[in-house]
């Protein structure tokens, strides 16, 4: 289809304005890396195109009473540059240094990558990790979504034609608390995840895990959570015996749901070692602030 | 004797352009009242074909549609004229050229290309070079599809396997592998003084010309091949893609005509590395003396023969690997099948035995409990050995200095606990 | 059909753009800025790098209404007439140059790297070039390059 009308909007509620006159006709661009790809091969569906990488009001990485806020139009870089994600959310900056090259990630943004939900996203897994809440604007109205909640289907979100995602927002992590990361990919740049797993961990004082929540990318037709491990795991020691039983349990449990899949036997094997390095990260990065030992 | 060039480093004369990003290559060229083009291809393997150009002829902005109906003389290729310029009656890979579009902009050709009306006719398709041996396979070029057997003998193999103390028998296969050069196809041809000029990255600019000319039916002299900066090649440009529809719609336009593949058409387009099977028995003597070696190799050349019979020639040539073997016995074959075609690729057939003659090395080592590097060095070649082609290597061997440098190499590595 | 206006190479410029245009198109075609290579057309080669607003990216996967009011720098912006760029200047010493193709792309990469840290280690400089491929398969004389650019840069840096 061609391309009529091109904006790029400098506001918000510009962006808005324009997506409420065009509705289903309009597509939102922001770093591209997805989109042009689709235009180019004529898949794409939209004769308006609404460029939101000049929109400097979601491009902020803000802390804010006790969350952190990150803007969808965060690229990559940005993410990895911000001092504020260092340490217990080394997750995240871990996650966005492994998309695509330097200049995919100067251009891509979080939000495409949420929004576009694909099954290797690899944004998406550290992000459901830390039970993050999107903030979704209209003319009408500003609502709150769990990210869970909003990826419907492989490439599908519960985003409506007149809305934007603005945000991305998750509770800070404290004492005890962090997020670790890891990709098995098939080179060390421009890689499309074959697993991506993310492990939010926080441990007691007597180094027991109070909570874990494991979310995987690859392993499904959109990012998911791995509850039946996440249950495991609750109030055990985190031990090489209770890891290598709750690898085990992870292996079941994608064994089963890739079934029939001529990936199946591999992924098996490897979410294994994904996980357990992911687990190992986010024990780390728990531990990771000055002086500040679990 | 004083050596200006030899022992020195010399600064490469192409580099500073290269690098001010002044370097021409072929779709860097723009010129005055400009047509483009764009090439219609086959998506079936092997299917007879009729097309429609009707609709597509006239659309606005369309100047020309070539087919081989516009080829006077409608054959090409390296070594046989297997090639159509255009596909007339059948196609034999995917990717086989159809048609090729001249409009005023990029965008029309392209969008002309999906109002040519294009009618399949699904033929019986070989992918499997063995089963495309059989007499009764489907062929690709209504006769054998063997294509070439390159036979080597030396002394007696039978009787000196029966003296071999082990015998490592196996298959092995390499897969289709693909140049990837950065710079994708582009030309642009134009009329100078009655002489047709084509511009293109070529790796056989002289033959091109020649080959310009026979399907033009056009003297050698009114064929004119300018070869600017080539942006890789690796073999994959030895074989003509776009030069003689460029030079034809030149010709028959009498407008500059420019072209640029995609990098997904440029994968169709031109030639890939054969995929060789390689089934070997190889023996030697408890002392670790190789003894005797059978091999038989066939190459998947795909639906056209590009340089099969050089390559796979190459291939029995070196099938032994740099080793004395008194006893050999080599068939090789070339094979038309209907996957994408195989041509010229850095090594030309030399660069795929070697996956199966070391093998067979490591594992007739392990099996002699030998060390592999040990039993190398009491089989490879030293000056004065004689190949398993009868040839006498009577100049500089250094394969003793090269096997003992890696050993001490690897032996530092290990050491260092990397 | 779309009026914008950018900077290029320090020189402005006000054009009008096909909407569907990409940034590398409007370089390549219209302007003939054509130092700017399109090797894959999918953000997966890094031949058609540009730096945008100091930072590198695809100019096949940016639109060209996109770099509407950017300042963008490409190959051709680097040399100031006869003098080279300290990184051309290293790139030819090093023998780091084969078909070329790569070159622009891996040039301005390579300056986006040394413009944020002067002194990359060898494993930095990788990791900096990681989006463009070569396939003459240059990379241990493209990474020498960019070591002995640092270098180079920095000499220039201490004369001035």
């Amino acid at each position: 289809m061609e391309i009529k009308e091109v904006f790029k909007p400098k506001a918000i509620e510009e962006a808005i304005k324009l997506l409420d006159h065009y509705q289903e006709a309009s597509k939102i661009i922001a770093g591209g890396t997805d989109l042009i790809i689709s235009i180019r091969e004529g898949k794409e569906p939209a004769p308006v195109i609404i460029d939101v990488s000049s929109i400097g009001e979601i491009k902020e990485i803000n802390e804010i009473d006790e969350w952190i806020e990150i803007g969808a139009g965060t690229t990559f870089t940005n993410i990895t540059e911000a001092a504020i994600l260092q340490g217990r959310y080394q997750g995240l900056i871990d996650a966005a240094a492994s998309v695509g090259s330097p200049q995919i990630r100067n251009a891509a943004t979080i939000g495409g990558n949420i929004c576009n939900a694909s099954p290797a996203a690899d944004f998406i897994p550290p992000l459901l990790a830390l039970d993050s809440l999107l903030i979704i604007q209209s003319t009408d109205q500003i609502r709150e979504v769990k990210l869970e909640d909003f990826l419907r289907d492989k490439g599908k979100v519960a985003l409506s034609s007149n809305e934007i995602l603005t945000k991305v927002k998750f509770k800070k992590l404290n004492k005890g608390q962090g997020l670790g990361f890891n990709k098995l990919g098939l080179r060390k740049a421009l890689a499309i995840s074959r697993i991506c797993t993310a492990v939010y961990l926080e441990v007691s004082e007597d180094s027991k895990c109070n909570e874990m929540r494991i979310a995987n990318g690859s392993l499904g037709r959109y990012g998911l959570r791995e509850k039946a491990v996440e249950d495991y795991f609750k109030g055990r020691a985190l031990t090489d015996d209770t890891i290598r039983i709750g690898g085990g349990l992870l292996k079941d449990e994608v064994n089963s749901r890739l079934q029939g899949r001529s990936s199946a036997e591999f992924k098996r094997e490897a979410v294994d070692g994904v996980f357990t390095v992911a687990l190992t990260k986010a024990i780390e990065n728990c531990s990771h602030r000055k002086g500040d030992l679990i | 004797m004083k050596l200006e060039v030899v022992g020195q480093s010399v600064i490469r004369v192409d580099g500073l352009a290269k690098l001010r990003g002044k370097a021409t290559y072929p779709q860097d060229l723009y010129m005055d009242n400009m047509l483009y083009g764009k090439t219609l291809r086959s998506i079936k393997p092997h299917a007879n074909i009729r097309l429609n150009i009707s609709k597509a002829e006239k659309m606005e902005g369309v100047i020309k549609i070539l087919t081989y109906k516009d080829v006077p003389h409608n054959h090409y290729g390296v070594l046989f004229k297997d090639h159509e310029v255009f596909s007339s009656t059948k196609v034999r890979s995917i990717g086989d050229p159809l048609a090729f579009v001249v409009a005023t902009s990029d965008k029309i050709a392209t969008k002309a290309l999906e109002e040519i009306e294009v009618f399949y006719e699904d033929l019986d398709a070989v992918f499997d070079p063995i089963e495309a041996m059989q007499d009764n396979a489907p062929k690709v070029h209504d006769k054998s599809n063997i294509v070439y057997k390159y036979q080597l003998r030396k002394g007696d193999v039978d009787k000196a396997f029966q003296q071999c103390d082990v015998i490592i028998e196996e298959e092995y296969k390499t897969s289709m592998v693909d140049h990837a050069f950065l710079q994708p196809e582009a030309g642009l041809a134009y009329q100078e003084n009655e002489t047709f000029v084509v511009c293109a990255a070529t790796q056989y600019p002289h033959f091109d010309q020649l080959e310009i000319a026979e399907a033009l039916e056009v003297p050698l002299e009114k064929v004119r091949v300018i070869n600017p900066a080539v942006g890789g090649a690796f073999g994959g440009r030895e074989d003509i893609t776009m030069q003689i529809h460029l030079a034809l719609a030149t010709k028959l336009t009498g407008r500059p005509v420019k072209t640029i593949y995609s990098r997904q058409e440029s994968f169709v387009a031109h030639s890939k590395r054969h995929p060789l099977i390689m089934k070997y028995k190889t023996g030697a003597n408890k002392e670790g003396k190789l003894l005797a070696m059978e091999a038989t190799i066939v190459g998947d050349t795909g639906a056209y023969a590009s340089w099969a019979i050089n390559i796979l020639r190459k291939s029995g040539v070196h099938a032994t690997g740099p080793y004395e073997i008194p006893n050999v016995k080599v068939d090789s074959y070339a094979v038309y099948t209907n996957n994408p075609f195989a041509g010229a690729m850095r090594g030309f057939g030399a660069t795929q035995v070697p996956i199966a003659h070391e093998q067979q090395m490591d594992m007739l080592a392990e099996k002699l409990n030998i060390n592999p590097i040990e039993f190398r060095l009491i089989n490879c070649f030293r000056k004065g050995s004689t190949t398993a082609t009868g040839q006498i290597l009577e100049e500089s061997i250094p394969l003793v200095e090269c096997i003992e440098a890696v050993e001490k190499s690897l032996k530092q590595t290990t050491q260092g606990g990397v | 059909m779309k009026k914008i206006s950018l900077k290029i190479n320090g020189k402005e410029y006000n054009v009008e753009i096909e909407k569907d245009m990409r940034l590398l198109d409007l370089l390549r075609d219209q302007l003939h800025l054509t130092g700017t290579k399109e090797g894959c057309g999918e953000g997966e080669c890094g031949a058609c790098t540009v730096i945008m607003d100091g930072v590198t990216v695809n100019s096949c996967m940016v639109l060209a209404f996109q770099a509407d009011g950017s300042e963008i720098i490409t190959i051709e912006g680097l040399d100031k007439g006869d003098k080279l760029h300290p990184i051309q200047k290293a790139f030819l010493d090093e023998g780091a140059v084969q078909c070329g193709f790569c070159i622009p792309g891996m040039v301005l990469s390579a300056k986006a790297l040394l413009d944020k840290k002067p002194s990359p280690s060898r494993k930095e400089i990788r990791e900096g070039i990681s989006g463009n491929l070569c396939r003459c398969t240059g990379y241990n004389k493209i990474v020498d390059a960019i070591d002995k650019a640092s270098q180079y840069l920095k000499e220039e840096g201490e004369e001035k």
